[in-house]
């Protein structure tokens, strides 16, 4: 039976989340989206209902908490509970209805991320953990790591230093490069705390993008094949991503395999109507 | 990070708690009028009213998006919202502060929702233990009939609908103030609290708190606000 960190909240059954929980970590700029953009096609070519989540994101507090943030003044529980009520309102009407349906979920970012910036705004280690004890364990978290000198040129060249990010509400004097580096190492230096007491499973993410692919598709494959389900085809990237030399190219799916697609599809169609 | 009790301010905080209808604001509104006539710069925080986070609170509320989960993280940060922003620095200033409900209101009604008791006492663990608590122990029957006169008909959440104790919201309240006031009484030995019998007249109650929040604030060196 799945199992949290500690408190169970009133009315969460642990029975039957036969769903698997899957967390994508690392910092801000990292490539966590790019690749979660394409596990989920990935995933839903084998037949598996994929469910994307992502911090503040809940139809309850995520619209609140990008209000609050733009106006800078937000104190660092405040921060942290406001994150807390979203995570909350995601687990219970997202995360938790999807596991008992099978689905796979895929989250980009979990507890830790919320823990590690808690952290270095000044919150105990055993409050957070308190805090987030009701969170169910994950079946697995892969952790995108970088060092802050591959992650800056990522940051600079994409969409620029983001506030919050560069942690600006914790060093207000400094130019938002010299305080995101400052935050960023802090950041990461939690985030291989974590890695250890979380088994987190860790990816070198200054890879390109269709290796960091591979790591995370056949991490997420061994996940899977604990279950008795069989997939409906093989195991490959979707053929948007570039290989990196060397590898055998991603062909398109070949034309028998699609046929065959398209056969299951239309059996299963029939087979709706006729029930 | 300072918990529960560790805190050491110049200024003074005085806390009402007690379920609706137990005249608690009511004697609030007095002590606070009395206090700046005294020249103490004096602050009032009312439970959720944080601007951050208040309207967050009520559309959940309308559109019973709320758990009991969600119901106390979202009470939790508007309370750490006003702790961070307003109530901790006035305290620091040497200010009077005074609250309608605090962190009990939050241990009461989310340990009745089914909350782990010692979890959330945790989470607002961050709060600042109150020079005095008072509580306003009213019989249930009492507090329902003040209600009745002076509104039509409870909301949602108020009456614990939420937990679907009974359909009728009259008797969902009833059902549930019952409950809240069974956690009160077990947290007064627990924190310390002064309990008031809120059936006397409003008068005698609040020469009750007068007097032991003069004895508090004797010993505390009085903020002067330019007029």
């Amino acid at each position: 039976m799945r199992e949290t960190y500690g408190v169970v909240l009133p009315g969460m059954s642990l029975a039957d989340l036969t769903g698997k929980l899957i967390v994508i970590e690392g910092t801000d700029g990292v490539g966590r989206s790019t690749q979660i953009d394409l596990l989920k096609p990935w995933l839903e070519q084998q037949g598996r209902a994929v469910v994307d989540t992502g911090l503040t994101r809940s139809a309850l507090a995520g619209k609140g908490i990008k209000q609050a943030k733009e106006g800078h003044t937000l104190g660092p529980l405040t921060l942290s509970l406001f994150y807390s009520t979203d995570f909350t309102d995601r687990l219970e009407s997202e995360i938790v209805p999807a596991l008992r349906a099978g689905f796979v979920v895929l989250t980009d970012r979990y507890i830790y991320s919320l823990m590690a910036r808690a952290m270095l705004r000044g919150l105990d280690v055993s409050w957070l953990r308190n805090a987030y004890s009701f969170a169910l364990k994950p079946d697995a978290v892969f952790y995108l790591r970088i060092g802050v000198d591959d992650l800056i040129p990522r940051v600079v060249f994409s969409r620029g230093f983001d506030y919050w990010e560069s942690g600006m509400d914790l060093h207000p004097s400094e130019d938002m490069y010299e305080s995101f580096r400052k935050y960023q190492t802090a950041l990461l230096a939690r985030f291989e705390e974590l890695a250890k007491e979380y088994n987190f499973e860790v990816i070198d993410a200054s890879a390109d993008v269709s290796t960091i692919f591979r790591h995370l598709r056949d991490g997420i494959a061994r996940v899977l094949s604990g279950e008795p389900q069989e997939p409906l085809f093989g195991v490959e990237p979707p053929k948007d991503v570039p290989e990196t030399a060397g590898e055998k190219k991603t062909v398109e799916m070949p034309p028998s395999r699609k046929a065959a697609a398209s056969e299951e599809n239309e059996q299963r169609n029939k087979e709706n109507v006729a029930s | 990070m300072k918990r529960y009790g560790e805190h050491r301010f110049p200024g003074k905080l005085f806390v009402v708690e007690g379920i609706d209808g137990s005249g608690k604001s009511t004697q609030l509104v007095l002590l606070h009028q009395w206090l700046k006539a005294e020249g103490y710069g004096v602050v009032f925080s009312e439970w959720n009213s944080s601007p951050l986070v208040r309207n967050i609170t009520k559309r959940g509320k309308k559109k019973h998006m709320l758990t009991p989960a969600t119901f106390c993280l979202i009470h939790a940060t508007d309370f750490a919202d006003r702790m961070e922003r307003n109530i901790i620095p006035l305290l620091k200033a040497g200010a009077v502060v005074l609250c309608d409900r605090y962190i009990y209101t939050a241990f009461a009604r989310d340990v009745v929702r089914g909350m782990d008791p010692k979890w959330v006492r945790e989470i607002y663990s961050f709060a600042p233990k109150p020079t005095v608590t008072f509580y306003f122990r009213v019989p249930l029957e009492v507090a329902m009939k003040r209600l009745i006169n002076g509104r039509n008909g409870f909301k949602f959440y108020e009456a614990g609908m939420d937990l679907e104790l009974s359909q009728d919201a009259e008797e969902s309240f009833h059902m549930f103030q019952g409950r809240i006031i069974e956690e009160y009484e077990k947290m007064v030995p627990e924190f310390e609290i002064t309990v008031v019998d809120a059936t006397q007249p409003v008068e005698a109650e609040q020469a009750q708190m007068r007097q032991l929040v003069k004895s508090k604030l004797a010993q505390a060196k009085r903020l002067r606000v330019a007029p």
